[in-house]
């Protein structure tokens, strides 16, 4: 019997050993210096290894995506096993933070779908690894390294610490059977608004989309984008957005629920949209409505618009954090994500309709023409009209000042 | 030797459970507290200070966030205690355990919380089902005439929402207890001429007032600091504490992280209490 004890006993004991020892972690690892080495050896390295892909997952037709083409692909090339994590940038820059506080080395996370305001925290924050976009040989192949879409993320250099991997372009989204011309004009805009009132409204910021409207009424009320990007002081970034937050508060009664309340996700922003209690929906997408009328959740008449003074595009990007584990497994992921087959895969919207990040005059021609085949949607608008309503991006640090503002004005 | 073993038996056997609550749970507490006080080193903040404190429990945002929680914690919590007594003293009256109808009652329990918070927006939002019914039956005549129990400043699909999910739960803690109150109180005081009503009130009701007390408390410690219904379902302003916490904690702006704390340790403080009120009550329960 006392045996039977010692055996529980000590079964108990391994348990806990086994518990505190993975709370330590272990660093020693062996590692070649990937910045330095050649595409080849990199390549081979990454042959067998993991490929732990952080993402945002709030939406299906991506997570298809990533999960049936982009992990069948490089396990099929180099033998990659991608996983999928959906986790939003708030919460894995979190994860990176508690993970850099602890020093755990390697840490859980191989690449990153980023941009932004995320970026400049993660960077602030020594978060990632690198510069390691020179080495990716598409970057050089494919893209124009020397426009600002690439070499700027939100005003903020990239300094090659993370890679452009798609690009996106807000768009106003309405229904043709309830709407016969949407608003072109900004004055157009607010009357559409004012003669059809509770009918129109926005996601509560801090959320992506609703606060990249509120950029967009920046822009409209207080004259352009030109001038943010050299603003001085905090301050006078407030001062400067206050005619654009007293306009959105003015507009209140016009807007669903007389802005007393605003939907949290886009999610329900659309479901509201169908349902026909609202007008219009709102994406950061110019495929997202030609995609969602193919699998059926929006009706055949829905279309999309956008504003004379352009509406905000910006382009994301791929990053490796400081601690990822196989790195040259995220190097070679970088490289295959950013490649032709893929960008062009992910260009067509039945598919999910990301905007590529190659130069069309990098192309061949059998490469362009097969671009110029894909069949972009009923509701998407044509490149060339997207390409000439193009605004930028304000700096991403901005961003959470405009929010805070919005708060206390708005939410008086 | 054999003695020394015994002692320590139970202690090292507790050991895996202990490391795991240690670790993570006071380990992450006792950064939330730090944090609250402005110690976050990773951001260049090193120094205690309570200023964090003051500015969060005197702003007009946080004040009406708890204001909010508290609300809609205590109307849904109350509402499912009132009912859900009632309901258990109907079920214990039931001649024979009906499967059937057991069955139906705990059926909520088992739905999570996020598909009860779908259910109620699609059945209570201005455009949801029911509004849609009594519009083919001309009894509304568009979708705005639908009363607001939606993102609206009452709270009221929150309130429906927890009252959906924590009825049955309170039917059942009670129905248990109730089930074991001897019948022949029952005999004797309807012997005596008491009618249905004194027989709850005075035999029922105060023998199974304290689990009655303690499921208010865990319902209510429960609404009070969860964050999807009110996220998903809760209007912009105010937000629920739940939701204030986490905006904040997820701001990018990192210099507001010990703001978040605040709330955070606001809110475990307010669930530490409710804890203590707990343990009270089962204490007076097992007299």
């Amino acid at each position: 019997m006392n045996k039977k004890k010692m055996l529980i006993l000590l079964f108990v004991l391994i348990i806990s050993t086994f518990i505190l020892s993975a709370c330590g972690g272990d660093s020693a690892q062996e590692e070649i210096n990937l910045l330095d080495s050649d595409w080849e050896s990199i390549e081979e390295l990454a042959q067998g290894q993991e490929l732990n892909f952080y993402m945002w997952g709030g939406d299906e037709r991506i997570n298809q995506w990533v999960d049936n083409y982009a992990a069948q692909r490089l396990k099929e090339l180099y033998d990659i096993e991608l996983n999928r994590v959906p986790m939003g940038p708030n919460d894995y820059l979190n994860q990176l933070l508690a993970e850099k506080q602890a020093d755990r080395d390697p840490g859980s996370i191989d690449l990153l779908w980023i941009n932004g305001e995320n970026f400049i925290t993660a960077m602030n924050n020594d978060l990632l690894f690198g510069p390691f976009v020179d080495q990716i040989p598409n970057y050089h192949k494919y893209m124009d390294t020397d426009s600002y879409e690439i070499t700027r993320d939100f005003g903020y250099p990239t300094d090659g610490y993370e890679i452009p991997w798609g690009k996106a372009q807000f768009t106003f989204i309405y229904d043709k059977a309830r709407t016969e011309n949407p608003p072109y004009t900004f004055a157009e805009f607010e009357n559409w608004i004012k003669d059809n009132p509770g009918q129109f409204t926005y996601p509560a910021p801090p959320n992506f989309t609703g606060s990249v409207f509120l950029r967009h009424i920046i822009y409209e009320v207080t004259g352009g984008h030109e001038q943010y990007q050299n603003i001085e002081s905090e301050s006078e970034l407030r001062e400067k957005i206050r005619p654009a937050m007293e306009y959105l508060r003015d507009l209140k009664p016009y807007l669903w629920r007389e802005g007393e309340t605003y939907p949290a996700t886009t999610a329900q922003l659309n479901n509201m949209f169908v349902d026909g209690e609202l007008m219009a929906t709102m994406a950061y997408s110019t495929v997202l409505a030609s995609g969602e009328i193919e699998s059926g959740n929006f009706p055949a008449t829905v279309r999309t618009f956008v504003l004379e003074n352009g509406t905000i595009a910006n382009t994301h990007f791929l990053a490796i954090p400081f601690n990822a584990p196989n790195k040259a497994a995220a190097m070679v992921g970088a490289n295959f994500l950013t490649s032709f087959e893929a960008q062009l895969e992910k260009f067509d919207p039945q598919k999910w309709g990301d905007l590529p990040v190659f130069s069309y005059e990098k192309l061949s021609e059998e490469e362009q023409q097969q671009v110029d085949n894909i069949d972009l949607g009923v509701a998407t608008l044509e490149q060339e009209v997207l390409d000439s309503h193009s605004l930028p991006e304000m700096p991403a640090e901005f961003i959470p000042i405009i929010e805070e503002e919005w708060e206390k004005i708005i939410g008086q | 030797m054999d003695d020394k073993y015994e002692i320590l038996k139970p202690y090292i056997l507790l050991l895996p459970a202990l490391i795991v609550l240690i670790v993570l749970f006071l380990g992450g507490l006792v950064s939330a507290i730090a944090q609250s006080l402005g110690y976050f080193p990773l951001i260049g903040l090193e120094e205690f200070t309570l200023n964090y404190f003051v500015e969060v429990l005197t702003d007009a945002q946080f004040l009406a966030a708890l204001r909010f929680s508290i609300y809609i914690s205590l109307l849904s919590s109350l509402l499912s205690v009132i009912l859900g007594v009632f309901l258990a003293y109907q079920l214990l009256k039931l001649a024979d355990d009906n499967s059937f109808i057991s069955a139906i009652y705990k059926l909520p329990i088992i739905v999570p919380y996020l598909a009860a918070t779908l259910m109620v927006f699609l059945i209570f939002s201005q455009s949801g089902i029911l509004s849609r019914i009594l519009y083919n039956l001309n009894i509304i005549d568009n979708m705005n005439l639908f009363p607001k129990m939606v993102f609206d400043n009452n709270g009221i699909g929150i309130i429906l929402t927890y009252f959906w999910k924590q009825l049955p739960f309170v039917t059942l803690v009670v129905l248990t207890v109730l089930k074991n109150i001897n019948t022949s109180w029952e005999e004797v005081a309807s012997n005596l001429g008491a009618n249905g009503w004194q027989i709850f009130w005075n035999i029922y009701f105060p023998i199974s007032l304290p689990s009655i007390s303690s499921a208010f408390v865990i319902i209510f410690a429960f609404s009070f600091g969860a964050y999807e219904v009110p996220y998903l379902l809760g209007p912009t302003f105010p937000r629920a504490l739940p939701v204030l916490a986490f905006q904040r904690y997820n701001s990018l702006d990192l210099s507001q992280r010990p703001y978040a704390m605040v709330i955070a340790v606001t809110l475990a403080a307010i669930s530490f209490v409710l804890m203590l009120i707990y343990k009270k009550l089962i204490k007076i329960s097992k007299l």
